[in-house]
């Protein structure tokens, strides 16, 4: 191709070939009609009907979710939130009839609470591996079996069990991309090397409390920063803003919740009679009625 | 109509089935030992260099002094008779086993003979055999009404013998078919080298006559007298009268002139089918590495597994049964978390079966007992998301299951009650996909709860009054720090701290794991607490959960569940926000 003739098609490319019609049609009507920009061509990395994550500031980071055949770590230090990402990604996947496995590292998962954020367990196969060559593993196995997603949960820091090679990263990175697997591992530092496709950190997380002054305090939720380090197809350094919500349960027989001693007592001697239990979706409730801790929160 | 399937050489073709790599070298199978051992069977090798049945081993050797030697196998023969079995009962649900390579089948109601062509359409190469079955004065019998029956039915049971005989070549069995109305003229016709022969009905007689008298298998002194009167045939012997047969031979005699004449009173006794499968043998020498073992076990659980795959099962337990050297026995048993037929999974979980518990003397023989199931079936759909492949999906449950625990691998499944740490996991059968993707459900941004199991021991400084406000982020160090100590003076003075037990009467202050190497670490002074929440769980049991939780955020930003044990005064953190 000649010089001018390159011109004429940067020109033509660049929307200004008017002046040079001729030439660049010439060349655009030969050979040059099966030009095209490069980045306009189909990338095999190109991301297609990505899961989503239903964390609105993870998608808006992800485009859309996790795509199939890429490796996405989330690390994070505690209560950054990576673990209920997580737990909201099995549950769009599972919701919307995929079948998804949770490696969890450290065995953490709570099933009445997955459920309770839309998972739906009867598509969740449970894998509690002890060391992180087992979790490795494992993944690698899930990922040739044909899981569309799976997640990989290294638990709390220090990781257990020992320290496995870059290559076997690579090589879980190549079975997901192989199998068009999303793969979404979280971990509490970065383990995976330069094997990940995408990168997410998440930082200064900050719990938030209800309550101030002298009332009683109430955690409320959980916000945190979310920073895009590594995407080879968008521009990395973006940063949203994660918040995380406490279930609230309204149970039927409730009072202020008191951290006092005794309220307990009170509350019963205050009843002509002992108030039968709830219905099941106020677990956590206590004896007698008495609002819980756990599943269900005051409002 | 019966139809007899026969292996020749049968304890020779079952130890070829379990070595198929022996087909074309010269074998012997002997039986008894050292120089007292004598060839049984041998194959077309051994015996054009002048091997024969009855031969001393030694003498054998003299013969052929490259003769391969195996002994008479009973695990051997007894997979191949199953097998052969097997064969059978992929044509009939009547099936009879006579033992050492002998099985009949009733062909009465099969498909391909009710669907016989109406018109004789045989082509040549198939009317050859039957030409050469029948006598040459036994024409086919005419067709029935509707032409459903006699020759019609006779062209029909040809392919569907040629199929018998292709289905037990599948089987590593070199077998020969038979068909007749009788199972004496069935079994008979199956020893003929020709195969497969159809007798006509009606015409067992005359089939029978000129065959010699040794296809009776006569008793060895009826053998020797029949000879004597000059009788070499089966038609010799059925022309003479049963009544002198009776009167000089006696009940023995009576029988074998009926048996001449063609007629077998015999019904067909169908046997049920067998609730597991065996493969296994007998090793020629004792191993006493795991490789060389594993290596001769793959090919019995491909044989063992190809078996199943005919019936359409899969296994879901391996019993592995070990003989071991010189004496004594060891018995495993694999349970399968779902039906499989992969031949590596089994291979795999044989494999770390052994290595996890060896078995502690050289194997001298194994048998494989396979447990039958049916394997799960998946319907794919069109624009539904993708069901995962059932045999790969067990597959995979199994190599987990293997590598990191049976109970390790599941379906986490919610349980009733209030302790936030339960849980069940049941086996993973994930339903169908819709046959349409769904839009997955709105997410709630919930807060999850890492649970940690089992709970971690803490060491917590609390208040001795819990003050209804909020603790100071600049008293907080002086609290951690000054246990025991007395603040005095302050609005927020949480104060005088306690140590030891019985503390834990009012709002954590800081908190650190009790062992100091335990995981995770947790260590800090507490921001925020926000509690105490009361929860009673099985008063009635014998650990009854009586705790006052609290949510807890440390200096270091770490959200955590703890609580502290009403009935031993003890604090633990049970959880993590993240």
């Amino acid at each position: 191709m000649s010089i001018p003739q390159v011109q004429a098609l940067e020109a033509l490319l660049a929307g200004a070939g008017l002046s040079k019609k001729t030439a660049a049609l010439g060349l655009l009507s030969g050979l040059g009609a099966k030009l095209s920009r490069a980045c306009d061509l189909p990338s095999p990395a190109a991301r297609r009907d990505p899961i989503p994550t239903r964390v609105p500031a993870l998608d808006r980071l992800l485009r859309g979710g996790l795509a199939r055949g890429v490796l996405v770590e989330l690390s994070g230090r505690r209560s950054s939130g990576r673990f209920s990402i997580g737990i909201s990604a099995l549950a769009a996947a599972t919701s919307c009839g995929e079948a998804a496995a949770l490696v969890d590292l450290g065995g953490h998962l709570d099933p009445q609470a997955a459920e309770a954020a839309g998972v739906v367990l009867a598509r969740l196969l449970w894998v509690r591996p002890e060391k992180l060559k087992d979790a490795v593993a494992s993944a690698e196995m899930l990922l040739t079996t044909g899981f569309p997603l799976i997640v990989v949960d290294l638990g709390l820091a220090p990781v257990r069990g020992r320290f496995v090679p870059d290559a076997a990263w690579v090589r879980l990175e190549r079975a997901a991309r192989s199998r068009g697997a999303a793969l979404l591992l979280l971990a509490p530092y970065r383990v995976s090397g330069i094997a990940a496709g995408v990168v997410v950190s998440a930082g200064a997380a900050r719990g938030i409390w209800k309550g101030s002054g002298c009332a009683p305090r109430l955690l409320d939720g959980l916000a945190a920063r979310l920073v895009l380090e590594k995407d080879a197809q968008a521009r990395s350094g973006v940063a949203e803003m994660l918040a995380l919500g406490v279930a609230e349960t309204i149970a039927p027989l409730t009072l202020p919740l008191s951290p006092l001693r005794g309220a307990r007592e009170l509350f019963r001697s205050a009843l002509p009679f002992n108030p039968p239990l709830p219905p099941r979706g106020g677990e956590g409730r206590g004896e007698g009625g008495i609002p819980g801790p756990l599943a269900a929160r005051p409002a | 109509m019966i139809a007899c399937l026969f292996v020749p050489l049968f304890p020779l073709a079952a130890r070829l089935r379990s070595e198929p790599e022996l087909k074309d070298e010269a074998v012997a199978v002997c039986e008894g030992n050292g120089s007292a051992a004598r060839v049984v069977a041998a194959t077309r090798k051994a015996r054009r260099a002048g091997i024969e049945p009855g031969m001393t081993l030694p003498q054998a050797r003299a013969i052929l002094p490259k003769l391969v030697a195996r002994g008479h196998d009973r695990a051997c023969e007894r997979a191949a008779q199953e097998a052969l079995v097997e064969v059978a009962e992929s044509f009939s649900p009547r099936v009879e086993d006579e033992g050492e390579g002998v099985v009949y089948l009733e062909l009465d109601g099969h498909p391909s003979l009710l669907l016989a062509p109406l018109t004789p359409s045989l082509s040549r190469r198939e009317r050859e055999p039957l030409k050469s079955a029948l006598s040459s004065n036994s024409p086919l019998p005419p067709s029935g009404g509707g032409g459903r029956g006699g020759g019609g039915r006779l062209q029909g049971i040809l392919p569907l013998a040629r199929d018998i005989l292709r289905a037990a070549e599948k089987a590593l069995l070199p077998a020969r078919v038979g068909v007749a109305v009788s199972k004496l003229a069935a079994r008979i016709a199956a020893g003929l080298p020709d195969t497969p022969t159809v007798v006509a009905p009606g015409e067992e007689q005359r089939f029978l006559a000129p065959l010699p008298l040794a296809r009776l298998a006569p008793a060895l002194e009826i053998a020797s007298t029949l000879d004597r009167w000059g009788l070499h045939t089966i038609g010799d012997l059925a022309k003479l009268p049963e009544g002198e047969v009776a009167s000089r031979l006696g009940e023995t005699g009576r029988e074998l002139h009926a048996t001449a004449r063609g007629i077998d009173p015999r019904p067909l006794e169908p046997c049920l089918p067998p609730p597991s499968f065996t493969e296994g043998m007998d090793l020629e020498w004792p191993l006493a590495s795991l490789e060389p073992f594993l290596f001769v076990a793959h090919a019995a659980l491909e044989r063992l597994l190809r078996r199943l795959e005919a019936q359409a099962l899969a296994c879901t337990r391996l019993e592995v049964a070990l003989k071991l050297d010189p004496d004594g026995h060891d018995a495993r048993a694999i349970t399968l978390p779902a039906p499989t037929r992969d031949v590596k999974t089994l291979l795999t979980l044989v494999r770390l079966e052994l290595e996890a518990r060896l078995p502690g003397a050289p194997i001298a023989g194994f048998s494989f007992t396979a447990h039958p199931d049916a394997p799960r079936r998946a319907q794919l759909s069109l624009f539904g998301p993708a069901a995962l492949s059932p045999d790969r999906l067990a597959t995979t449950i199994a190599r987990l299951a293997a590598l990191l625990g049976a109970d390790r691998v599941g379906s986490p499944r919610a349980v009733d009650g209030h302790r936030p740490e339960r849980f069940t996991a049941t086996g993973y059968a994930p339903p169908p996909p819709p046959h349409v993707r769904v839009a997955p459900r709105e997410g709630r941004g919930l807060l999850a709860v890492r649970v940690l199991r089992p709970a971690v021991a803490l060491e917590v400084l609390v208040e001795s009054a819990a003050p209804l406000m909020p603790l100071s982020p600049l008293t907080l160090p002086a609290l951690a720090g000054g246990r025991g100590d007395s603040k005095e003076g302050r609005g927020e003075k949480a104060l005088p701290l306690t140590a030891g037990e019985g503390r834990g009467e009012g709002r954590p202050v800081s908190l650190k794991t009790l062992a100091p190497d335990a995981a995770p670490p947790i260590a800090g002074s507490v921001r925020v607490a926000a509690g105490p929440w009361s929860l009673e769980d099985g008063w009635w049991a014998d650990a009854p959960a009586d705790r006052d939780y609290w949510d807890v955020e440390l200096s270091d930003g770490g959200l955590y569940r703890i609580y502290r044990d009403r009935a031993a005064g003890t604090w633990f953190a049970d959880g993590v926000y993240d």
